[in-house]
């Protein structure tokens, strides 16, 4: 019975999500938009803290993308969605080359690395005017698909729909069981044969191109980059609470955090115009100081529980 | 499974949410379709304003605009209807500042959009602006990307804070008049101190192009206070080495006290001492430090004493809030509404051919001291105000130095030494 409930509300989901853009407005479609932009940047995120890793580059990634894209289709002509595939890749390749460097590096010391990143381009794409537009960044002479908002949110649904898919292949498949070893225990991984440096320079990688990617989409969407919005440090921290508050090391919990932090800070905003980021934030805090396992953790909480009153 | 089911039920209950919390105006939208057109007449007016709420410059230029609104409601409105304002933060974010039009556009249905600060905001809020091509009022924005952005074409689009290139030509004319008028004061020696964000460099590049009417500049970047710096010893040192004859420095609120600090303790008192931040930090004039340091700003509470529109603002400003506008955005988002309002009355009707034609043929005295009319820039059609003035904090008060129709006080030259303080 359970398989069937589960099978008609995942049924439920797909159709509104699909289907979102005809039973809402502009406005709303404006907020899905950028409620997936984070989504994809939190479940990527969590892609590689299942391997005990924290990166702090996100922004980097994603700024990294949206300059590819940007300039690529401005210096070569190319078509947008080409762009966008090759912000993916730039972002990957420097992650790849970063990663061999930098992953033998564990906890604080890889993180500061990752957060360095972000800044270091940022100070590359500010002072080569002649490339890169410099403090001004770069316009693009049209949006993609025009501006059609039905097509670019079903741009960002598509990535993120990609997005989950290889986060769950990669929670199904031996990745998943590499990557918890890590967490867990290194020693014990590796004595198990686990090719500990492979698999975290391939994860590292893959979640750099879904970030790449994403910031090319954004870039593409909203027709401009410049250091400070493309590098804001907003898609590193605002990412990371959303994981937070849904909960970690699974692809249900960053989606259902991004969902509510990303409508609730909307709600507040229409309601509390003077000072609703000070409640925003209270809430976050909260949350995440009596909810530490986040929203799906909870969840399982009270399944648990309840079985156990059975 | 449990778990899984109510997870996914959650989602379920969020995505369709937004129906129920976001689109509750688009029925409103329908209904009012429906209604008559004397019911229309009585409608008020409204007007959907973005402000960056959480910073001082949306915080006081909403308030100053609501404050406009209510005066002119009390006033009896315009054409007989009363004005409305709907103000969305932007909250300093592209993607907000753009969902913030979408909104205003489509929940709230507003007649004109006004307000704006920000540039990288304004680049995600264009698209939105030319989809709906509804008159705008615009009170920020200075790159010229934005302009780039917004196009030749956009005839409903009035923007009234200056270009960044125009700014830059006015501090240049500044310059040189007050060098003129004050041989004594000698500008052809510049040593720029940027903060190596994006403001900071960009200052820079545009001031090494923009200076070289007046004389040489060198410079070299340094780390805010507001981006986790706030050592200012090395690039003070070599400031202090090169001996300028104008210390000038682009960085941000946080910078200006530490770094008035630093010269003190290095000794380093050149001829000018010129700030340059967006803003300055509440109760700066206060310090001692801050006497006899110069900035660029449109207005301070010490042109009450040469504008009569400036004192009435000023003082209808205080008495409704609490402390004085600190930040040049809420006599600017003032003179916005009162434009429009001028505007619709000389049109006599909303309908935008009408509305742009009226608004061309603005004259209004502003709180700013000049009157504001508007004329093509480089590539849009309508720009109102084309620079910005040169003020010194003397004695706790930042007294308009240039344009000189305008002064409040002499310039006080050279800046004193710290051990004559």
């Amino acid at each position: 019975m359970s398989k069937y409930i589960k099978t008609i509300v995942m049924a439920a989901v797909a159709v509104l999500a699909v289907a979102f853009p005809f039973y809402t407005g502009a406005y709303p479609q404006s907020i899905a938009q950028s409620v997936l932009t984070y989504m994809i940047l939190a479940v990527s995120w969590d892609m590689l803290l299942r391997t005990g890793q924290i990166s702090f580059g996100i922004a980097g990634f994603f700024g990294i993308g949206s300059y590819a894209a940007v300039l690529s289709m401005l210096y070569l002509n190319l078509p947008p969605m080409l762009t966008i595939l090759i912000g993916g890749i730039i972002a990957g390749a420097i992650a790849g080359l970063l990663g061999i460097a930098v992953l033998r590096l564990r906890g604080m010391y890889f993180a500061i690395v990752t957060l360095a990143v972000a800044e270091i381009f940022r100070i590359i794409m500010t002072n080569l005017k002649g490339f890169t537009g410099g403090p001004e960044g770069e316009l693009l002479p049209q949006l993609i698909f025009q501006g059609n908002p039905y097509l670019t949110y079903y741009l960002m649904f598509g990535m993120a729909v990609l997005t989950i898919i290889i986060s769950e292949i990669f929670l199904r498949s031996r990745v998943h069981y590499a990557l918890t070893a890590i967490r867990n225990d290194e020693i014990v991984a590796r004595s198990s044969g686990v090719n500990i440096f492979k698999y975290l320079v391939i994860i590292f990688i893959v979640t750099s191109v879904i970030q790449g990617m994403t910031g090319g989409i954004n870039a593409q969407t909203y027709g401009f980059v410049t250091p400070e919005s493309s590098f804001s440090l907003d898609y590193t921290l605002l990412p990371l609470a959303m994981a937070l508050l849904g909960g970690i090391y699974g692809t249900m919990g960053p989606v259902v955090g991004a969902l509510l932090l990303g409508i609730v800070s909307e709600y507040l905003k229409l309601y509390i115009p003077y000072g609703h980021l000070v409640i925003y934030g209270i809430i976050v805090v909260i949350v995440i100081l009596y909810m530490p396992q986040g929203i799906v953790g909870l969840a399982a909480r009270i399944r648990k529980a309840g079985a156990r009153n059975e | 499974m449990k778990n899984c089911i109510t997870v996914m039920i959650a989602v379920l209950l969020l995505l369709a949410l937004p129906l129920a919390v976001f689109a509750g105006g688009q029925g409103e939208q329908g209904e009012q379709v429906e209604q008559g057109e004397q019911a229309a007449e009585k409608d008020p007016i409204k007007l959907g304003g973005v402000w960056p709420l959480a910073d001082i410059t949306g915080d006081q230029g909403s308030k100053a605009a609501q404050l406009a609104v209510e005066e002119i409601n009390a006033n009896g409105g315009v054409l007989g209807r009363q004005l409305e304002l709907s103000v969305i933060d932007s909250e300093l974010k592209p993607e907000k500042g753009r969902s913030a039009i979408e909104r205003l556009a489509t929940v709230e249905d507003v007649d004109i959009f006004v307000g704006g600060m920000s540039s990288g905001v304004h680049l995600g809020q264009i698209p939105s602006l030319k989809k709906y091509e509804k008159v705008t009022m615009w009170t920020g924005a200075a790159s010229s990307k934005a302009e780039e952005a917004v196009g030749p074409d956009a005839d409903w689009y009035f923007h009234l804070h200056p270009w960044d290139y125009t700014q830059g030509q006015s501090y240049v004319d500044g310059w040189g008049d007050i060098s003129e008028k004050y041989p004594e004061i000698k500008v052809s020696d510049w040593f720029l101190a940027y903060e190596d964000g994006a403001f900071g460099t960009g200052s820079f590049q545009a001031s090494q192009n923009l200076y070289t009417e007046l004389g040489e500049m060198t410079g070299e970047s340094f780390k805010s206070a507001a981006t986790g710096g706030g050592d200012y010893t090395a690039v003070l040192e070599h400031a202090k080495e090169y001996g300028p004859e104008v210390f000038i420095w682009a960085g941000y609120d946080a910078d200006a006290l530490p770094m008035l600090e630093t010269a003190k303790a290095i000794d380093f008192a050149p001829p000018i001492y010129l700030g340059a931040p967006p803003g300055w930090p509440q109760g700066f004039g206060e310090s001692p430090l801050s006497n006899y340091v110069m900035l660029y700003g449109m207005w301070a509470p010490s042109m009450n004493s040469v504008s009569g529109v400036s004192k009435h603002f000023y003082e209808a400003y205080t008495g409704k809030y609490d402390g004085e506008p600190q930040t040049y955005f809420a006599p600017l988002s003032y003179s916005a509404i009162y434009i429009l309002k001028e505007g619709i009355e000389r049109a006599g009707t909303l309908e935008k051919e009408a509305l742009i034609e009226a608004l061309e043929n603005t004259e209004y005295d502003s709180p700013l001291g000049q009157t504001i009319g508007f004329s093509p820039s480089n590539i849009i059609q309508h720009q109102g105000i084309w620079g910005q003035k040169i003020l010194q904090w003397q004695n706790g008060k930042r007294e308009v130095i240039w344009p000189f129709e305008y002064q409040t006080a002499e310039p006080v030259y050279p800046f004193p030494g710290w051990d004559e303080r």
